[in-house]
Order: structure tokens, then C-alpha cells, then sequence
């Protein structure tokens, strides 16, 4: 069984933009889904339907046997819960410690009262730890996060997705505002989150090469319709113009 | 999806730009007879004024304005960009501008008459044997009152305080439904936004003075009166940069925290409030420092501490006292006024 299902998913905005058509998507435990697209495509939309930041206008969504299209309140605060998502612009608490930050992953499990004063347990401290090891940024545990540089701030945003234990990590093109060198870091940790911890990563990204190294399946939209679905060596030159239009050259990152 | 067009904008603004031609050139017309041609031509002792004069002025400024409007000279159009402006001119040759100064000097000289100026006042024998008399005493306090003084302005600083301390729940929980981009959701939610926005609006146009007389008639003369003053005008002014505040965040943070499953009250503490706090402290220290200064004016109507004390002994003539008054007044704006730069450099 799929762990996460989209059958027939519709996103209307309500301005009327009509975002993503009729989406058809099965996602595997394990996998490493990178979605591609031109800006506009919907990629950020069909993401943000995952862990319904954006509700769901039509169809039906599937995670882990259960029915989520329309959860509210604590049902949808839960679902949330097991997604953890990272964002192209990091999106840290600024002015707050990285420790802090990672903290604040495991918000879901914390009681109201207990977060409004800061108050972990000691086993929560150690998970935080044990995660910012894995992105290797333990001696910065208690450096003000915008303090630190744009690659270290996305590995900062994964130790803290981590934090909440997530059967699925949505990457909203995270590598987008870092240098060639430091995307390639970011996305080796996404890799070993992806191959060490059995973590699904759903992926939005720009760059074929990254796609190509680093994708174990390729989905592209157009105009938000699903117009792509296959392995990432099987992107040839015919494929890349369909999806990204004859104008379109393409660059590579090393 | 069809729009209507409704009648060009422009109409609108060939109107508007004729009714400022109208205002500048009646406005001109009326100095140019009461001021320059009454005043100082004919130099009448007393002037008498009947409504029949601006009127008729007002009239004639709609004749000429309309004559001129099919002209470069016209402030209206300009200000309304109606005449095409073209590189590389002169000013001095476009009308419109030349008019503009020519409206500012007779407005110039119309103040001069208007505030009084004479240099023969401000030089006379008995007028500067009176500024001898009064910066004698001034230099020379009497500190017998120090003490007083002391408490009346320790009084002050609490006042400021207190109005400061009550001001910031108040505001804080205001801001909220007075920034733009958490209220323009529903149209029930941004007519709240608007109602809050014009009351807010008229409390912080109202001077702190004159509340701080209203209050001396509802609560009695005294520290209570001027405190609420202060607090008013806080709340109002204290909501207004706070909204601002908020109406600037960033929704980065707030999406991330919502994207964890945290309850919104968690988000609105881990995703928003690290993003204003700093700035809010900065504001509320800068308003305290504000508030101590506005409470020496406000003890002048009787609002209590060493601004009533101040207006006591002015009203006795007693200037070496009030030297030591104003001493302490300024030792105090100071040390406010050092001490609030300096955390606020701090809170960043």
C-alpha cells in the first residue's frame, strides 16, 4: 500500500486561480519524489495541499490508509505533526537560539502552558542534540539562528522538521537562495535523512542535475496539471522542453 | 469576465487640480488685500473684516484659476502631473513654480505681521532690563526647594510610569485588531480595522494637554488627571506602532511553525512574537521617555508633579525658584533621554 495517495486533487485559490488540475499521485514509503516545474507550475501549491497549509478544494488524499482531505483543529494539527516540511527562505524563529529552533519541532507534543515558558524535558534537549549531530551543527546549539549562513540556517530547518519524528518531508525548493557548493551539502542531508532514517522526501526542485543525482522518481507539472512521472535518467532533451517550454536552456550545477 | 469602465479618472482630477487653483489664488487675492494693501500700504490701526471679503475673493480666485488653467501656470495641474514637465527646463521658467514661491513670500510676509515681529519690542530699554531681571534669578536658584522639587519630580517620572506600564496591555491587545494584514481577511473584521483605525486616529490628534484638562475636571487636579492624559494618548499612539509592527512580520516563521502542527496560540508565541517583541520593547521605552517630558508640560494645567509646581511658582514671579525648577526639568528630560538611546541601541 502507498504510504500517501492524491487522487483527483484541485486547488482553487480564492482570488480564482485555479493552481493544480485533477493531481494523480502515489507516494512509496522511502522514496526521494522530486517534483519539477517552471515557477507558476504549482509545485509550492501541490506541497502545501500535503500538509494542507492550503486546504484541499477537490479530490481526495490518502495518507497512511486513512482518509485527510478534510481534517480541522487537533485531527489537522496531528497530521501536521507527522510532515515536516523545510522552505526555500529557512523560515527560522529569528532572534531565537538554534537550539530554540529545533525545539520548537517537537511543539506538537508540548503541552500549551509548558511552550509559552520554554520548558523541555531532558529527553526532548537530548532528541535536539542528537539531530543537530546529524546535520553537524551541535556546537552551534546556542548561536542566534540568523546569525548563521544560509546553508547551515536549511540544515538548522531540517534538524528541526527531524524533530518531530516525520514520516514525510516536504522540501520546498531548499536549496533556491544557497551557492552551487552549499546546495549540494544541503541536499546530502537530505539524502542521508532520506536513506538512514527511512524518512519519505517529497522534493521541489529546479536544477535537472540535482534532479539527476539525488531523485529516485521525477514528477513535473505544467500549468498545474501532472504532465511527467518517471525515472530521472529517462529526462532527455524532448522531455525537458516539453516541460519547461522551447525557450528554456538548461543549466547545470556542480 | 466583463469590467465596467466608469468616466476617466481625469475628469476627476482636472476638477480637483481647478478647486487648489481656486484655494491658492483666492488665498493670494485676500493677502494681497487685507495684509499688503490694508495693513502696510494704507497702514490702518484696525482693520475690520467682513465674511463678504474672502468670499468675493474666493470668487475672483475661481475666475482667474479658471482663465489660467488652460496655461502652464497652474499648481493644481502640477501637482496633479496634468502638464507634460520636460527635461532639461529651468524651473525659473516654469509658472507654475514661479507662483508657488511667489504664494510662499506673501505667506512669509503675512506671518510677519500676523505673529507681531517688531525688532523695536525686542530691543526696547524696559524690555531688556526685564530679560536682565528674569536670567538673574534664573541663574541664581534658590535651592531650598531642591527637595521639593525633587519629589514633585519624582512624582512626574511615576506618572509617565504608570502610564506607560497600563498604556501597553491596552495597546498590545489593540494592535492586533489595528493591523492591516490580520484584519483585511472579512469585511466584518476590516470594518472593526477602520472603526479602531479613526478612533485611534482622533485620541492622538487630541495633545495629551488637552486631555490632561478634561481629566482634571472628571478625576480633580492632580498626578490621577495627568497620568490618564498620558495613558490615553499612549494606548493610542503605542497601538498605532505596534500594529505597524506587526503589519511588517514576515509569514516565513508563522507558516513553519503552523507546518509542525503546533496550536495557534503556539504559533502566535514561537512565530510571531520573537519577531516583534524587540521592537515593541524599544517603542514603550522611547514612549516612557517621551511620556516624562509630556508630563512636565501636562502638570501646567494642573496635572500634577513639577510641571504644577512650575506653573505655581511662575504664577508668584518667584524666578530663582523656578531656575531650580527648570534645572531639575532638564536634568531629568536628559537623563531620560540618555538612558532610553542607550537601551534602545542595546535592544537590536
Amino acid at each position: 500500500m502507498s504510504q500517501l495517495v492524491l487522487e483527483h486533487i484541485g486547488k482553487v485559490y480564492p482570488n480564482g486561480t485555479r493552481a493544480l488540475k485533477a493531481v494523480n499521485i502515489s507516494v512509496e514509503q522511502g522514496e526521494f519524489l522530486v517534483v519539477i516545474g517552471l515557477s507558476g507550475s504549482g509545485k509550492s501549491t501541490l506541497l502545501r495541499c500535503v500538509n494542507q497549509l492550503h486546504d484541499i478544494s477537490e479530490g481526495k488524499m490518502t495518507f497512511e490508509q486513512a482518509d485527510v482531505t478534510h481534517l480541522k483543529g487537533r485531527s489537522l494539527r496531528q497530521l501536521r505533526s507527522r510532515i515536516g516540511m523545510i522552505f526555500q527562505q529557512f523560515n527560522l524563529i529569528p532572534r531565537k537560539t538554534v537550539l530554540t529552533n529545533v525545539l520548537s519541532g517537537a511543539l506538537a507534543r508540548t503541552g500549551i502552558f509548558k511552550s509559552l515558558l520554554g520548558i523541555y524535558s531532558k529527553a526532548e534537549r537530548e532528541l535536539a542534540y542528537r539531530y543537530l549531530d546529524i546535520v553537524g551543527l551541535r556546537e552551534k546549539a546556542y548561536v542566534r539562528a540568523d546569525n548563521l549562513s544560509g546553508g547551515q540556517q536549511q540544515r538548522v530547518a531540517i534538524a528541526r522538521a527531524l524533530m518531530q519524528n516525520p514520516k514525510i518531508l516536504l522540501a520546498d525548493e531548499p536549496v533556491a537562495s544557497l551557492d552551487p557548493a552549499t546546495s549540494h551539502s544541503v541536499m546530502k542531508y537530505l539524502q542521508k535523512v532520506n536513506q538512514e532514517m527511512g524518512v519519505t522526501v517529497i522534493c521541489n526542485l529546479h536544477f535537472l542535475s540535482l534532479v539527476r543525482t539525488y531523485a529516485t522518481r521525477v514528477i513535473a507539472l505544467k500549468g498545474g496539471e501532472l504532465v511527467y512521472e518517471g525515472s530521472p535518467q529517462d529526462i532527455d532533451e524532448n522531455w525537458f522542453t516539453a516541460i519547461y517550454g522551447e525557450d528554456a536552456v538548461e543549466v547545470t550545477i556542480d | 469576465m466583463t469590467t465596467i469602465s466608469f468616466a476617466p479618472k481625469r475628469h476627476v482630477e482636472v476638477l480637483k487640480a481647478w478647486m487648489i487653483d481656486t484655494l491658492v489664488w483666492g488665498y493670494t487675492f485676500l493677502v494681497l488685500f487685507k495684509i499688503v494693501w490694508q495693513r502696510i500700504i494704507l497702514d490702518l490701526r484696525f482693520i475690520d473684516f467682513s465674511w463678504s471679503e474672502p468670499l468675493a475673493c474666493l470668487a475672483l480666485g475661481a475666475v482667474v484659476a479658471l482663465a489660467m488653467f488652460f496655461t502652464r501656470c497652474s499648481i493644481g495641474k502640477a501637482l496633479y502631473g496634468l502638464i507634460d514637465f520636460q527635461d532639461g527646463r529651468s524651473w525659473v521658467r516654469e509658472s507654475h513654480a514661479v507662483l508657488t514661491l511667489v504664494v510662499l513670500a506673501l505667506t512669509f510676509v503675512a506671518g510677519i505681521m500676523v505673529t507681531q515681529v517688531s525688532m523695536r519690542e525686542f530691543f526696547s530699554e524696559s524690555g531688556l532690563a526685564g530679560a536682565q531681571r528674569i536670567f538673574t534669578a534664573l541663574l541664581n536658584p534658590n535651592f531650598a526647594i531642591f527637595e521639593d522639587a525633587l519629589f514633585a519630580a519624582i512624582e512626574t517620572v511615576f506618572m509617565a510610569f504608570i502610564a506607560t506600564s497600563l498604556a501597553i496591555p491596552a495597546a498590545f491587545v489593540l494592535a492586533f485588531f489595528a493591523a492591516r494584514n490580520l484584519m483585511s481577511g472579512s469585511p466584518l473584521s476590516f470594518a472593526i480595522y477602520s472603526v479602531l483605525r479613526f478612533f485611534l486616529n482622533v485620541t492622538r490628534s487630541i495633545e495629551p494637554l488637552v486631555w490632561a484638562i478634561v481629566f482634571s475636571v472628571w478625576v480633580g487636579i492632580g498626578p490621577f488627571s495627568g497620568m490618564l492624559a498620558l495613558f490615553l494618548h499612549s494606548v493610542a499612539s503605542l497601538t498605532k506602532l505596534y500594529s505597524e509592527q506587526i503589519e511588517s512580520i514576515s509569514d516565513g516563521p508563522i507558516e513553519a511553525m503552523k507546518a509542525t502542527g503546533a496550536h495557534p496560540i503556539q504559533v502566535i508565541w514561537y512565530g510571531v512574537v520573537p519577531q516583534i517583541i524587540l521592537p515593541y520593547l524599544s517603542y514603550t521605552i522611547y514612549r516612557w521617555d517621551i511620556n516624562v517630558r509630556m508630563a512636565t508640560v501636562i502638570g501646567l494645567v494642573g496635572g500634577g508633579g513639577i510641571g504644577t509646581m512650575l506653573m505655581q511658582y511662575q504664577g508668584l514671579a518667584r524666578w530663582n525658584e523656578v531656575g531650580t525648577l527648570v534645572i531639575v526639568i532638564a536634568a531629568i528630560v536628559w537623563l531620560m533621554d540618555y538612558a532610553s538611546a542607550k537601551i534602545r541601541a542595546r535592544l537590536k
